[in-house]
């Protein structure tokens, strides 16, 4: 019922957005012209992509810096991740992952970020075992409010980190606009106990359009383009910086509305530019240039439909997308030292998906997913390709690839208590850098790492449960929980006899497929609404992920917790936070890790909100930090130190 | 009678232009394409190239530059060129084409000798003369008989000090023709080029000359080089090495912290005088290719040592 309303107020109203929640999915709201439920980000709109991502249910982020964290999703990173702008592909262009893609967008950009847990991806996610994160663009939708503008500013004290933005939402029965621009920059921040961190600045400007048409009753045209362009991006826990950061996102899509159903289908086309950038550093044992480059064209076509128990999607998708990077070293005085790093691989990949939610009953509910995808890869680039052939004689410059999942999952209410489980398998492909990398220095571990062009596709199959146990009015308890056992898990081996290039390097791994791996998840959560003005929040989590000899693997969450003390006052809300992790004592030795002590930290924030006319305003204050305290977080690179105490103001003004 | 001379070279005249026109046609429908090249002509001299014989003479000749000084006439009839990849020579390997043309017809004749290259070191100071390694000049290859390929590696540049010359004798069509000493420059390689390297056996002097490396791509690339032996009398071009040596290679980065590729193999003495093997570059830049020279029982000859980086002294560099 509540689906069958939503499509119908598709075209018409600005809850474009708002699905239906779906059993797997998990999402943060970043504005929301009904201001109710959801989960944010308490610095507000003002706070960075990475921090919106960061509230997500089990979802690290790996940080190198200030900027462009990496999400980590059942503590598996971007290979075993699908991120998606609106349903749109886009892939990172540097090597060294120094540009998760949701870097290129921001906070501003966005309604909500959500993600679907494990291998029940979203429609148009491809490879994803570890969870599907979409991006969804802030859309005011046809005949919603003329005019809305919503002005924030933000400054942090550790940092000096600014933050701008101005965006507008118009809207009318014909046509619709949004537009904003977005400025945000940070010098480099003091770790806890007052040192500074060097290398920690950024500097980033976004403009963003969405521009809808309604065509005729049933049909609308929409229109997407993001300038999105960092530099000066410093990256403390790596060798080098990044001059350059620059995506450019353009889509345009046409809805037809049924009775029935609706039917979206979107071209788009975006364009990523990556250079990085080591003039800055002192002692550079030799310059190099590092520019990677990464384009993506693409379309998907979405039926959805509602009927009688049943709400269906069926997904049909297309993208072909082209990554090149090189590598030039300039030795004082000698020739320069060229490589491809990428050999120009050109994928083209078409995937069909089909997902289904049943309500069996008024409390129980089934939801199917399945997709297959084909994808055909070729190496473009003859340098490249003959350099990789040196250690993959047999090798070609083609292959292709066949992957796939289904999911499936129950949910049934009894009461207060809500049990769900699920099951799904899946695969993916090897990414390029896994398959066609050249050289490329991790500087986790400090290996230089050779794609491996012969690796089989990845598989895993998932287990998954939780329940919800409502005890009484004021109580809530759940505990959740998921397995991903792996075959032919991908990760770099260490090759003996081939010599590593970096100065400094350890040596060279390749990447190989492993018989076995497995990756398991589990917390508990509680809240606690004893007064109406007070509640309490507690959340315990853990990770383990063990290798086919039953070795930990990397990147795994310790023990984890956080506690949380909520005040409501009137135009006030405020809170505290306890979070901290427990020492990382299964860290993975084989794969370069090194263990992480166990660290807590305190934050403090409130929130003040006043009409002033018939404008909002919206002020945002807290410390992070309050104690100073010099920690780490196992998914620090290198153990770069987080922010020392930070002091945090926020100014919203919405009409 | 004057008039059917008259007559009769009319005909022949519009014959000839009939044809010529016709097949001037690109659309001739005989499939025999007309072949011009400039300076020759074909007047079905058999000493010479056929049209398409000399074409492909001609279209290899456009990737050489002539060496002007190494010409030589014989007997007023042939003309001997000399060209080489780059139009001059530097230290270590380098290829010199000849061919010979009828001054005639500028045709290519179709099969000649050249022997007895000799190259001529003159030290100014000591006022002493010494040779270099040559390889024998043969057919660039079975099926290009009018070009001959010969090489000489020259192990030191023309400087101050000292002075190259070059002679050489020819045969064509029964006749023989020389050169005397020509003066010609040598010049030095850029930084990051050395392509001939000396060793010692015993009192015997030997020379490693690699086969032009700047052809060499980043991936796998196919080695060649030559094992040359000082002669007994130094003005004596040095012949190739009797002895059946092995050459290992070691490639390395000095830039890079001595980083090498896997997989390289040994050259190996062949049939035809020369070594043969693979070497594999990673990427571009200079590549310090470690030596070790080996007998045929295996018995290090030269190179092989530890340097303080723990390298062969032994060495060849090539920028790539």
């Amino acid at each position: 019922m509540v689906s069958l309303l939503i499509i119908s107020t598709l075209l018409t109203t600005a809850a474009d957005t708002t699905v239906a929640r779906e059993l797997t999915v998990d999402e943060v709201v970043i504005v929301s012209t009904a201001s109710q439920g959801g989960r944010r980000a308490v610095k507000g709109q003002a706070a960075s992509i990475d921090e919106h991502i960061g509230n997500l249910r089990n979802v690290a982020m790996v940080r190198r810096g200030s900027y462009a964290w990496e999400p980590v999703v059942n503590n598996m990173p971007t290979e075993r991740l699908s991120t998606t702008i609106d349903g749109m592909k886009i892939f990172y262009a540097c090597t060294d992952k120094m540009d998760p893609v949701t870097s290129y967008v921001e906070s501003g950009n966005l309604q909500t970020i959500s993600l679907n847990s494990g291998l029940d991806g979203n429609p148009q996610a491809t490879g994803n075992i570890g969870g599907s994160l979409d991006l969804r663009l802030r859309k005011a939708g046809f005949d919603a409010d003329p005019l809305r503008v919503n002005l924030s500013a933000g400054h942090e004290w550790n940092g000096h980190v600014q933050v701008y933005g101005a965006d507008a939402a118009l809207s009318g029965h014909r046509a619709y606009a949004n537009i904003g621009a977005f400025y945000r920059q940070a010098e480099n921040y003091k770790v806890g106990g007052g040192e500074r961190l060097q290398f920690s600045q950024f500097h980033k400007v976004n403009v963003f359009s969405n521009l809808g048409f309604r065509l005729t009753d049933n049909d609308a045209l929409e229109a997407t383009f993001i300038f999105d362009r960092a530099t000066d991006v410093g990256y403390p826990a790596l060798n080098m910086d990044v001059g350059l950061a620059r995506g450019i996102i353009t889509s345009l899509s046409v809805k037809h509305l049924f009775g029935w159903a609706s039917w979206e289908t979107k071209v788009y086309y975006n364009h990523i530019t990556h250079e990085m950038d080591d003039t800055q550093r002192p002692d550079v044992e030799i310059h190099m240039d590092m520019p990677g480059r990464s384009r993506t064209a693409g379309l998907y076509s979405l039926l959805t439909a509602s009927r009688k128990r049943h709400d269906l999607a069926l997904n049909y998708d297309l993208y072909h997308n082209r990554r090149f990077a090189d590598m030039t070293m300039y030795p004082g005085g000698a020739a320069p030292m060229y490589m491809v790093t990428w050999p120009d691989v050109a994928t083209l990949n078409t995937g069909l998906a089909l997902t289904d939610n049943i309500g069996l009953t008024e409390n129980q509910q089934v939801r199917l997913s399945a997709k297959v995808a084909w994808q055909h890869q070729r190496l473009d680039n003859e340098e490249g390709y003959h350099a990789l052939k040196v250690f993959f004689p047999a090798m070609t410059d083609a292959y292709y690839q066949t992957t796939g999942r289904v999911a499936a999952s129950y949910r049934v209410q009894l009461g207060g208590l809500q049990l769900s489980a699920g099951a799904g398998w899946g695969s993916r492909a090897p990414t390029v850098t896994e398959a066609y990398g050249y050289y490329l220095n991790n500087t986790f571990d400090q290996f230089d790492y050779i794609g491996n062009p012969h690796l089989k596709n990845e598989s895993a199959f998932e287990l998954n449960a939780a329940l919800k146990w409502r005890v009484g009015a004021a109580l809530q308890v759940g505990v959740d929980g998921s397995a991903f056992r792996f075959a032919d898990y991908i990760i770099g081996h260490l090759e003996e006899r081939i010599s590593p290039m970096t100065v400094g390097a350890e040596g060279v791994k390749v990447y190989g497929n492993i018989s076995r791996a497995t990756i398991a998840n589990a917390s508990a959560t509680a809240e606690w609404q004893p007064l109406k003005w007070l509640n309490l929040n507690g959340k315990l989590s853990i990770g383990s992920g063990r290798d086919a000899d039953n070795d930990p693997l990397p990147l795994i969450a310790p023990l984890g917790w956080q506690t949380q003390v909520g005040l409501n006052h009137g135009q006030w809300q405020a809170q505290v936070v306890l979070r901290g992790n427990g020492r990382q004592s299964h860290f993975a030795a084989k794969y370069g890790e090194t263990e992480t002590p166990a660290w807590t930290v305190c934050d403090l924030s409130a929130l003040w909100q006043r009409p002033i006319g018939d404008k909002r305003l919206t002020v945002r204050a807290g410390i992070e930090n309050l104690l100073d305290r010099r920690y780490a977080t196992y998914a620090d690179w290198n153990e770069i130190p987080q922010k020392g105490r930070n002091v945090f103001v926020n100014l919203t003004v919405e009409w | 009678m004057r008039n059917f001379t008259r007559i009769y070279l009319l005909v022949i005249f519009a014959i000839a232009g009939i044809a010529a026109f016709t097949s001037c046609n690109s659309n001739d429908d005989d499939g025999t394409p007309d072949i011009e090249i400039p300076g020759i002509t074909f007047d079905g001299d058999i000493d010479c190239c056929s049209a398409e014989e000399a074409l492909q003479v001609y279209k290899f000749l456009q990737t050489v530059k002539i060496l002007p000084e190494l010409s030589l006439s014989i007997d007023g009839k042939y003309d001997i060129t000399a060209y080489a990849a780059a139009g001059g020579f530097h230290t270590g390997y380098n290829e010199i084409f000849f061919v010979a043309t009828k001054k005639i017809s500028g045709n290519y004749i179709k099969n000649f000798e050249i022997s007895d290259l000799t190259p001529l070191m003159h030290m100014v100071k000591m006022d002493m003369y010494h040779s270099t390694p040559v390889g024998a000049v043969e057919s660039f290859d079975s099926s290009i008989l009018a070009v001959k390929r010969g090489w000489v590696s020259y192990i030191m540049s023309s400087s101050d000090g000292g002075t190259w010359a070059l002679a050489y004798n020819a045969k064509v069509l029964g006749t023989t023709g020389e050169t005397g000493p020509i003066d010609i420059t040598v010049n030095a390689l850029p930084e990051g080029q050395a392509w001939v390297k000396s060793f010692k056996v015993g009192d015997d002097t030997y020379y490693l000359s690699i086969v032009n490396p700047t052809n060499w791509k980043t991936g796998t690339n196919a080695a060649t080089a030559y094992v040359s032996k000082k002669s007994a009398k130094a003005t004596t071009p040095y012949a190739l090495a009797a002895e059946r040596f092995t050459i290992e290679i070691d490639p390395r980065m000095p830039d890079m912290g001595n980083h090498t590729s896997p997989d390289n193999t040994a050259l190996t003495r062949q049939d035809d005088g020369s070594n043969r093997g693979t070497i594999n570059l990673t990427m571009t830049g200079l590549w310090r290719i470690h030596l070790t020279v080996k007998d045929a029982e295996g018995n290090v000859v030269a190179g092989g040592d530890d340097l303080s980086d723990g390298y062969s002294s032994l060495f060849w560099d090539v920028t790539i």
